[in-house]
């Protein structure tokens, strides 16, 4: 059964269209992610899974059951950590907990809270009001309220937006854990493009409301970048190769389809191999792949 | 239709146990403020300005504000509690919980209501408190009361209808200032013309007219009856015009709540 399956979703706003026909799914225990520059509709769409907002048409299931204001059965398969950072007013972290897990039905959930406010760093800020809590605490905090119910999906918004290095880390080694540990599904939407990279098993990219590309993380790079090799020379020589960019003295610059090997060039430049004084490698990456797939789009517009 | 759950408990008492929370976590702005007000009230119309008064039923202007201040009390209260929770609630971003969680409409509309009712109560049973030990102290005895069930009964439905009031404007407005608009230019108004300080039978045959047509007017003479058991409007009247004006205003609150605006101000 797939987790999350999203169907030619579409919303506008006025004359902005924020989703145009997007679809996509996620399967059971997959980690996935959502990539896309600001204004892409990211945000919209899970809205729209969570009921914050209403499509203009299509269909969202999570699990088999359709989402929606009123299908309270489904909500209770996902969590939301949204983009925005919730205050809360008058209550502290452990209260607010506590409501969370009732308004879920869960009248004793003790045990689950105090893990995740020790697995999330919490455990001694819960008597603290959350406006007294940092901006990285206030993410995990959100973490914690998405997580009380025991979601088989989360849905991730920008979780790390603003939060520095080390705790972006624990972050990501956490949600990795409950990926593989608890089996949970994870739709995530992040800037850190090498974050999606690392954690992710396929990703789509998604611009101007547009689906752009879906696919395996490492297929999508493998298809949409090259391999930039960097030789360097003992002394000047003119060389030719089709896969040959530039060439700035004695170091020439080439752009090498992942399809084609090092060795596929310097058969091309039928070198004298002593002539070779250092080879650098840069590997495509996540980032080079998503840039090449939006700006392609811009341009074809 | 809405797609409750059978397998699990509803959320509609730990939501109703957060506006209780809520209301005793704020006491000085929920509680006291509300008690300094009419405090005040019965000390300038009640005592200075209403001693020289005499009401046509015989009453004195004391016995016939109190009834009045209580039923304010209470509507002012259960308006103030769920229309303050709503709007505090979409000033912090919170409010969104309430539509990503497995709530159900009926469970946020009672839930607060309850809440409402609940603020409404201890203030509307503090004002009268207080309004007694001020007839106590000037006329040296308790006001008696004349129908402590149609009193209650009043007091419930008036305290339901605000809290749904509340309700449904918080949803509504997108901003404070449509929020206080509401309260300023509508309700506040409909209140001070229901009745609480004056009896409609002073008044010209087309102020009198006016006056029939807020349905506040039916809700405070309703407890002035319950309590004095003299009103300007028959009790039964009264009953069936505040009961009505309940169940569309419940209807209201939850369609507002179906379709109104979750996300942050």
């Amino acid at each position: 059964m797939k987790a999350l399956e999203i169907d030619s979703v579409s919303k506008s706003y006025g004359e902005l269209k924020a989703l145009d026909e997007v679809s996509f799914h996620i399967n059971e225990g997959e980690m996935f992610s959502l990539l896309g520059p600001n204004g892409s509709g990211k945000t919209t769409l899970i809205s729209i899974i969570s009921s914050l907002l209403k499509s203009d048409g299509g269909h969202i299931k999570v699990f088999g059951q359709e989402v929606g204001p009123d299908r309270h059965d489904t909500k209770r398969l996902f969590g939301l950590v949204p983009q925005e950072i919730i205050n809360h007013g008058f209550f502290t972290v452990e209260e607010i907990l506590e409501f969370v897990s009732g308004y879920y039905g869960i009248y004793k959930n003790k045990e689950r809270i105090n893990f995740l406010l020790k697995k999330l760093g919490l455990d001694e800020h819960r008597k603290k009001l959350v406006n007294q809590l940092s901006g990285g605490m206030k993410r995990r905090f959100l973490i914690a309220k998405a997580l009380i119910h025991r979601p088989k999906l989360l849905l991730l918004d920008e979780p790390t937006a603003g939060v520095d290095i080390e705790l972006r880390n624990s972050l990501w080694e956490f949600v990795r854990e409950l990926n593989e540990k608890e089996g949970m599904a994870i739709l995530l939407t992040t800037h850190y493009l090498e974050e999606a990279e690392e954690l992710c098993d396929r990703i789509s990219i998604i611009s101007h409301g547009k689906l752009l590309k879906t696919g395996k993380t490492k297929d999508l790079i493998s298809d949409l970048t090259q391999r930039i090799v960097e030789l360097k020379l003992t002394e000047e020589v003119q060389c030719a190769s089709e896969f040959l960019t530039r060439q700035e003295g004695k170091k020439l610059f080439f752009e090498v389809p992942k399809k084609h090997s090092v060795g596929d060039i310097l058969k091309s430049l039928e070198l004298d191999r002593s002539l070779i004084e250092d080879i650098k490698i840069k590997e495509g990456n996540l980032e080079d792949a998503f840039l090449n797939v939006v700006q392609g789009a811009r341009n074809a517009e | 239709m809405q797609n409750s759950s059978t397998k699990h408990p509803s959320g509609f008492a730990m939501l109703y146990y957060r506006e209780y929370r809520r209301i005793v976590r704020v006491i000085r702005q929920t509680i006291l403020t509300p008690l300094v007000n009419s405090a005040l009230y019965l000390m300038i119309f009640g005592i200075s300005l209403g001693g020289s008064l005499e009401m046509a039923e015989g009453f004195s202007y004391l016995a016939f504000l109190i009834p009045g201040l209580v039923m304010m009390g209470c509507l002012n209260n259960s308006y103030q509690n769920t229309s303050s929770s709503v709007t505090n609630s979409k000033f912090h971003g919170d409010l969104q919980d309430l539509r990503v969680m497995p709530l159900t409409y009926n469970s946020i509309v009672w839930a607060l209501c309850f809440g409402g009712l609940t603020r409404g109560l201890i203030v509307g049973s503090m004002n009268y408190f207080m309004g007694m030990a001020f007839h106590y102290f000037y006329y040296g005895s308790f006001l008696p009361m004349h129908s402590p069930l149609l009193f209650f009964a009043f007091i419930l439905i008036g305290s339901l209808c605000f809290a749904n009031i509340g309700i449904a404007v918080a949803f509504w407005a997108k901003t404070f200032e449509q929020l206080s608009a509401v309260g300023n230019f509508i309700l506040i108004p409909l209140m001070y013309l229901g009745g609480v300080f004056y009896s409609v039978e002073g008044l010209s045959p087309f102020w009198k007219l006016l006056s029939q047509l807020n349905p506040l007017f039916y809700l405070i003479n309703g407890v002035r009856y319950g309590m004095l058991g003299k009103s300007d409007v028959e009790p039964v009247t009264a009953l069936v015009v505040s009961s009505i004006s309940l169940v569309l205003l419940y209807f209201l609150s939850r369609q507002c709540v179906k379709v109104g605006k979750y996300q942050r101000f």
